[in-house]
């Protein structure tokens, strides 16, 4: 498990800017993820990191700077692109397998092909054993993890999530991130995940970028260079945890 | 941990010992009690101002007697098909009609800049006030009962249609969006499932107000139908003739209003009802 340096750099952000009106969010932000790397980003409450998304995704446009896929300029109708939101979206009128099948739908996957997909997810995911309901007959939780299993359904170039757990209690959300960490290593995408949560960051990703206040810029960056499975009361894991609270105070 | 994570829900059912308690406080047994008062009031009211109105039984009576003997050329069952054939018309007319209009509307600005003012400017205007302008227009026959249908129905029908798609909430276009769908799989994927239950919402309301319609025109001028049946009833001054008359409409629109659901359940399974306790 090596950092973003020594891979082939396969997202390049470059100077992303935005600004709504007078108002400046991202200032000049630029940064490379590597090919199947785990990049978390952590912020500051209210520093933009949903803005950041949103402009990553191309969901809404950017000032200035752009972003490249494979050296080319990210295009949501070109390159999968695939977003795990806050709140859990699935299409009420899809059964839960329906709703992982969705992004490969979308994306025309041929069929058998996609079957054989799908299997390996829902039982990636644990969804296999509710496959056939529908999303107003499971919690809240799986709603999540159904949006989570179709971002990767798609194979994705770049996997955004913003903060996906974060109104989960803490026991749910230990398994899920761990299942999140198996699906990545499993599917190798590339994923850049945003939280507020220091220790989430630290025990899933490989890399984690800080974000300053306000206009938010690059502040920091911290490898996690443990392995695999991580404990959270590991000594080193503590310290990284420390590192990255201190960089992030603004108090 | 497994377990916590995979919840799902679940109907329970337990069974409880009937004991006079839990009967007093059966749903069913309670809903016959709140019949049985009703139709003892009616009888005892019946009996005291004996002309107005009639006896339960009688009017029972009287609707096993329609049904054999024709009024007008029609028995019973005849009559109600008349007024329910009219409303089956002006019905799928108004719906085939108003209900892709009003999707269109939600959809594509310029088609809603041109039918709204229009619209806005009759959904006032209550549809029995058509009535004597349908007469003349389309003589008393059947025409200008379909005709009040339609325009008593449309509205409902465009309304709900077009609330249902603009009311999708905005995330779920999002997520086609970023899956890199296109307009197409928004509207075939999102605005058409998400707007099913308020277009669904929208026929039972247009059903109900298509019998205060088919009504209201069968007892301005018919030659059968329920609504002529309730008018002959009080020309002959037969109270039984017209609740007989007014049961039958409750009955058959209860059941019509039935069969929508029925419709519903099937085109949109995932709107499960989850039972409360």
């Amino acid at each position: 498990m090596d950092g973003g340096k020594t891979r082939k750099a396969k997202i390049e952000v470059r100077n992303l800017t935005k600004r709504f009106g007078d108002l400046l969010v991202l200032d000049q932000i630029s940064f490379d993820v590597g090919e199947g790397e785990f990049l978390s980003i952590v912020g500051p409450t209210g520093c933009g990191k949903t803005t950041f998304l949103n402009t990553l995704s191309k969901l809404i446009p950017s000032t200035a700077g752009d972003i490249f896929i494979d050296g080319e300029v990210a295009d949501p109708k070109k390159h999968h692109l695939s977003f795990v939101f806050q709140e859990p979206t699935c299409l009420p009128w899809r059964t839960v397998r329906e709703n992982v099948a969705y992004g490969m739908e979308v994306k025309r996957v041929p069929k058998a092909e996609m079957e054989k997909k799908l299997n390996q997810i829902m039982s990636l995911v644990g969804l296999a054993d509710c496959a056939d309901l529908y999303p107003n007959q499971i919690s809240a939780s799986m709603l999540q993890r159904i949006a989570v299993a179709r971002a990767f359904a798609v194979n994705p170039d770049l996997l955004l999530m913003d903060e996906p757990y974060g109104q989960l209690d803490v026991k749910l959300r230990y398994y899920l991130e761990d299942e999140l960490v198996r699906l990545w290593e499993q599917l190798k995408s590339t994923v850049i995940f945003v939280t507020h949560n220091i220790e989430e960051a630290v025990y899933v990703s490989e890399r984690i970028l800080i974000l300053s206040n306000k206009p938010a810029k690059v502040k920091a960056e911290v490898k996690v260079d443990l392995p695999r499975p991580r404990s959270l009361i590991d000594p080193r894991l503590v310290e990284i945890r420390k590192e990255v609270t201190e960089l992030i105070r603004w108090w | 941990m497994v377990d916590i994570a995979n919840e799902i829900q679940q109907q329970v059912r337990e069974r409880k010992p009937l004991t006079p308690a839990a009967m007093l406080k059966n749903r069913w047994f309670l809903y016959g009690v709140s019949l049985m008062f009703f139709f003892v009031v009616w009888d005892s009211s019946a009996r005291m101002f004996a002309s107005g109105l009639p006896r339960p039984h009688e009017v029972v009576l009287q609707l096993w007697r329609m049904l054999f003997d024709p009024l007008a050329g029609k028995s019973l069952l005849g009559h109600v098909w008349a007024s329910t054939q009219r409303i089956l018309i002006g019905f799928t007319i108004a719906t085939l009609v108003a209900v892709p209009l009003g999707l269109m509307m939600a959809l594509n600005r310029y088609v809603n800049a041109i039918v709204k003012p229009l619209f806005d400017l009759l959904k006032p205007m209550p549809p029995l006030a058509w009535i004597s302008i349908a007469i003349l227009w389309f003589g008393i026959g059947e025409t200008s009962k379909v005709f009040i249908i339609i325009i008593g129905t449309f509205v409902p029908c465009l309304l709900d249609a077009y609330n249902g798609v603009r009311l999708v909430e905005p995330e779920l276009y999002d997520v086609v969006r970023m899956l890199g769908g296109n307009r197409r799989d928004e509207i075939v994927q999102v605005c058409f499932p998400a707007a099913f239950p308020a277009i669904f919402a929208g026929l039972q309301i247009a059903l109900s107000i298509a019998w205060s319609c088919v009504l209201a025109a069968e007892l301005v001028s018919a030659r059968s139908g329920l609504g002529f049946i309730i008018i002959l009833g009080m020309n002959l001054s037969r109270p039984a003739m017209i609740v007989g008359g007014m049961v039958v409409i409750a009955l058959v629109s209860w059941g019509m209003s039935q069969l929508v659901s029925v419709l519903e359940r099937f085109v949109c399974p995932w709107k499960r009802e989850i039972d409360s306790p």
